[in-house]
C-alpha cells in the first residue's frame, strides 16, 4: 500500500484546494460584501497577513488572549522577533485605528477582507484557512452604531445573495451584572455561565440549587432566563418579567433599543434573543450577535461591541467565507464563448465589451463546435455568427 | 420561511426508547405504526405532525447527528454528550427517564491492596475515553482508554485492564462479574438535546417544542 507521503494530491487537515466554479463564486462573494460595506462609508485597510506576535495577542480587553492558542508562529530572521500568522483580522484593524489612524475623526468606519490562518479547526468547520470579511466602527458608543452593525451585516449578507439570515442577539453583560454584587466563587461563576451557555438546564439547576442562600431571588433569574430564548420580541416581554438588578436593566434597555431600531430598519431577517450565550464574547460589552442561515451548520459570523486597548467605545463584526460559501447555492458554470484561431483581434475585443468571456483557440481547427464543447465553451463564434455548442440555435449576446 | 423547515427529530434505539415513548404520546407525536414493526428496515418515520420526522439511531449518534444539524433535536443521555462535548450542542431539558451511573469499577482484591494517592497512570476499558481521561486527569492522573463497545465487564476478568469506567443501574452485571463500584463520575440520565444553529434559525417550532416537553416533564414530575 502506498503511503500517504507519495500523494502529491492530499494536503494538510483543514486546507483545501478552490476549484471552478466554486473560486470564483467566492472572489464574487467578498466583491460583493466589500461592495455594500463602501457604499455604507467604510473604507478598506489592508493588514499584512504576518505580524509581530504581540501586537495580535497584546490586549486582553479586546480578546487577544483568546485566539492566541490558535495561531501559528514563526521567526522573523531579519528582527529576530516571533511573528505570528493572524488568526483573526479584527484584531490589526483595531491596531490601524488606534495607531496610523489615530488622528482620523471618529467615528471612524473600516472594512476588511483577507484570509487567516488557525492551528485547529473545530469538529463542525474544520476549515483552519478561511477568508473573514467585516467591518469596525470605532469611536461611537451610541445605540444607533449597534444598530447599523446589524442592518449592516444583512444588507451585506443580501448582496451575496442570503437572502434571510437569522441574527442572534447577545447581551454578555446581562449575565454578568446579575452576577455582579454576589459574592459567589469565581470558579462557580464560570460553571454557571458554561452551563448557561449550552442551555443546561440540569446543570444550572443544580448549581443555583447549591447555593440557594447566596443566590436568594437571583436564583429566579437565572431559571428564567435559560426560559427566554427565541423571538426578539417575546424575549424581550420575558426578560421585562424578571426581576433584575439595575445594571441589568440598563443592559436590557440598551438591547430593546437595538431590536426595536433593527426592526424598524425594513430589513429581511429573523431577529432572535439568546441573553445567555457567552462563547467567544468574554472580551465584549454591550450588545453581541451571532448570524446563522436555516440549514447551514455553524455560524456564519458574529459581531459586537467592545473596548480598544486604547479605551475607545468600537463595534464590529466579521463574517466567514466558508460558511457563507455552505450557505449558497453551488455555483453554476459560466457561459463562454469559443472563439476560432483566424478570429480578428478588434472583433474578439467587441464581444468582450458586449459582455462575453472569450475563450481562443490556439491554433487552426476545422470542427469548431466539437472544439467549444470539448472546452467546455456553451456557444462558439463562427462567421459572424454566436451558435450555441449544445443545440446549435442562433444566440445574440443580449439574450446569452 | 425559515419556520416551515421540517424538523428531525433523532431518537435512540434500545432501551431508553421504551421509557422515551410515553413522553411522546404527552408531548402529542404520533409516529407512524412501521415505528413499533421490529422486523422494519425504515430508519426514518413520518408522525402526526407533517413538520416532524422522526429517525432511530444508535444512542451514541444521536448527539452527533444533533450536533451537525442533520437532525435540529434529538434525546440522548448526558453521558453521551459529556462525552463528545459538543459545542453545537444544547440540552435544555433533563426528561427524568432512562437513569443510571456512570461509574469506575475494579476487581475487588485490587481494591484492598490499591492506594489511590500514589497513581501515575490508570489503564481503563470504556466506552468513554473522553470522560473516563478528563475525570482522571482532574486528579493528576493519567488514564489510558482501551476503547471497548460493549461487554466491558469482561476486561479485568480476562486481564485487558484492572479498571472500567461503564454505566450502571441496578449493579447486578458489576457484581456477577465480581466487580466493585469505586465512585461514581456522573449520574445519567436522558435529555432533550438542541441543534444550536436549528435553535436560532427555527426559533418558533423548535420553541415550542421544547415548551411541550418542558410541561410533559413538569406534569410527570408534579404527579410523582
Amino acid at each position: 500500500m502506498p503511503t500517504n507521503k507519495e500523494n502529491k494530491g492530499l494536503l494538510p487537515s483543514g486546507l483545501h484546494d478552490l476549484l471552478p466554479p466554486n473560486a470564483a463564486l467566492e472572489d464574487r462573494t467578498i466583491r460583493a460584501l466589500i461592495d455594500t460595506f463602501r457604499s455604507f462609508g467604510y473604507d478598506h485597510v489592508k493588514p499584512p497577513l504576518i505580524e509581530f506576535e504581540n501586537t495580535l495577542t497584546a490586549s486582553e480587553k479586546n480578546g487577544g488572549g483568546t485566539l492566541s492558542g490558535q495561531m501559528f508562529r514563526l521567526m522573523d530572521p531579519t528582527s529576530e522577533r516571533m511573528m505570528g500568522v493572524r488568526a483573526d483580522i479584527t484584531l490589526q484593524v483595531a491596531r490601524i485605528a488606534e495607531t496610523r489612524l489615530k488622528q482620523k475623526a471618529r467615528p471612524l468606519r473600516l472594512s476588511y477582507a483577507g484570509e487567516v490562518l488557525r492551528v485547529k479547526g473545530s469538529q463542525l468547520r474544520p476549515e483552519r484557512m478561511f477568508a473573514q470579511a467585516g467591518v469596525e466602527l470605532i469611536g461611537s458608543n451610541d445605540i444607533s452604531s449597534d444598530v447599523e452593525m446589524v442592518v449592516l451585516a444583512s444588507n451585506a449578507l443580501a448582496a451575496a445573495g442570503i437572502s434571510e439570515p437569522t441574527i442572534d442577539l447577545n447581551s454578555p453583560a446581562l449575565v454578568t451584572n446579575i452576577l455582579a454584587d454576589i459574592k459567589i466563587d469565581p470558579n462557580i461563576v464560570k460553571q454557571l455561565r458554561s452551563a448557561l451557555d449550552h442551555k443546561d438546564s440540569t446543570e444550572v439547576h443544580k448549581v443555583v440549587r447549591k447555593h440557594e442562600t447566596t443566590l436568594g431571588k437571583k436564583a429566579d433569574v437565572l431559571n428564567g432566563l435559560l426560559e427566554a430564548i427565541g423571538p426578539a420580541e417575546d424575549v424581550i416581554l420575558k426578560l421585562r418579567q424578571l426581576e433584575l438588578p439595575d445594571l441589568a436593566v440598563v443592559e436590557l434597555d440598551r438591547l430593546e433599543l437595538v431590536v426595536n431600531g433593527v426592526l424598524d430598519g425594513s430589513i429581511n431577517l429573523s431577529l432572535t434573543i439568546d441573553p445567555v450565550e457567552y462563547r467567544g464574547f468574554e472580551y465584549h460589552t454591550g450588545v453581541s450577535f451571532t448570524i446563522f442561515a436555516a440549514g447551514v451548520r455553524g455560524e456564519l459570523g458574529r459581531g459586537g461591541r467592545y473596548i480598544t486597548s486604547s479605551d475607545e467605545p468600537a463595534t464590529g463584526f466579521s463574517l466567514y467565507l466558508d460558511s457563507i460559501m455552505r450557505a449558497l447555492p453551488d455555483a453554476l458554470n459560466p457561459q463562454k464563448l469559443y472563439l476560432p484561431f483566424e478570429i480578428a483581434a478588434e472583433v474578439s475585443k467587441a464581444l468582450r465589451s458586449d459582455g462575453w468571456i472569450t475563450v481562443t483557440g490556439l491554433t487552426p481547427i476545422t470542427n469548431i463546435a466539437a472544439e467549444a464543447r470539448r472546452l467546455e465553451c456553451s456557444h462558439y463564434w463562427v462567421e459572424g455568427k454566436i451558435l450555441s455548442s449544445i443545440d446549435q440555435t442562433d444566440i445574440s449576446p443580449k439574450e446569452a | 420561511m425559515n419556520e416551515e423547515k421540517k424538523l428531525v427529530l433523532a431518537l435512540p434505539k434500545g432501551r431508553i426508547l421504551k421509557e422515551v415513548m410515553p413522553i411522546l404520546d404527552s408531548a402529542g407525536i404520533v409516529v407512524e405504526k412501521d415505528f413499533d414493526n421490529i422486523d422494519s428496515r425504515a430508519l426514518r418515520f413520518t408522525t402526526s405532525d407533517p413538520n416532524l420526522d422522526i429517525i432511530r439511531v444508535r444512542p451514541f449518534d444521536v448527539a452527533t447527528f444533533v450536533a451537525f444539524g442533520a437532525a435540529d433535536f434529538g434525546i440522548c443521555g448526558n453521558d453521551v454528550s459529556m462525552e463528545f462535548d459538543y459545542p453545537e450542542l444544547y440540552s435544555p431539558l433533563d426528561l427524568g427517564v432512562g437513569k443510571c451511573r456512570l461509574v469506575v469499577a475494579a476487581p475487588e482484591a485490587l481494591i484492598v491492596a490499591d492506594n489511590p494517592s500514589q497513581w501515575s497512570h490508570v489503564r481503563v476499558a470504556t466506552k468513554y475515553p473522553n470522560l473516563t481521561q478528563n475525570h482522571f486527569s482532574q486528579r493528576g492522573v493519567q488514564a489510558e482508554c482501551i476503547k471497548l463497545n460493549g461487554a466491558i465487564e469482561l476486561a479485568p476478568m480476562l486481564g485487558l485492564c484492572r479498571r472500567i469506567v461503564d454505566l450502571v443501574s441496578t449493579g447486578e452485571t458489576l457484581k456477577s462479574n465480581g466487580l466493585v463500584e469505586i465512585e461514581t463520575i456522573t449520574d445519567v440520565s436522558s435529555r432533550l438535546v438542541v441543534n444550536r444553529a436549528s435553535l436560532k434559525t427555527c426559533a418558533r417550532t423548535l420553541g415550542s417544542w421544547i415548551e411541550k416537553f418542558r410541561l410533559v416533564v413538569k406534569v410527570d414530575s408534579d404527579a410523582a
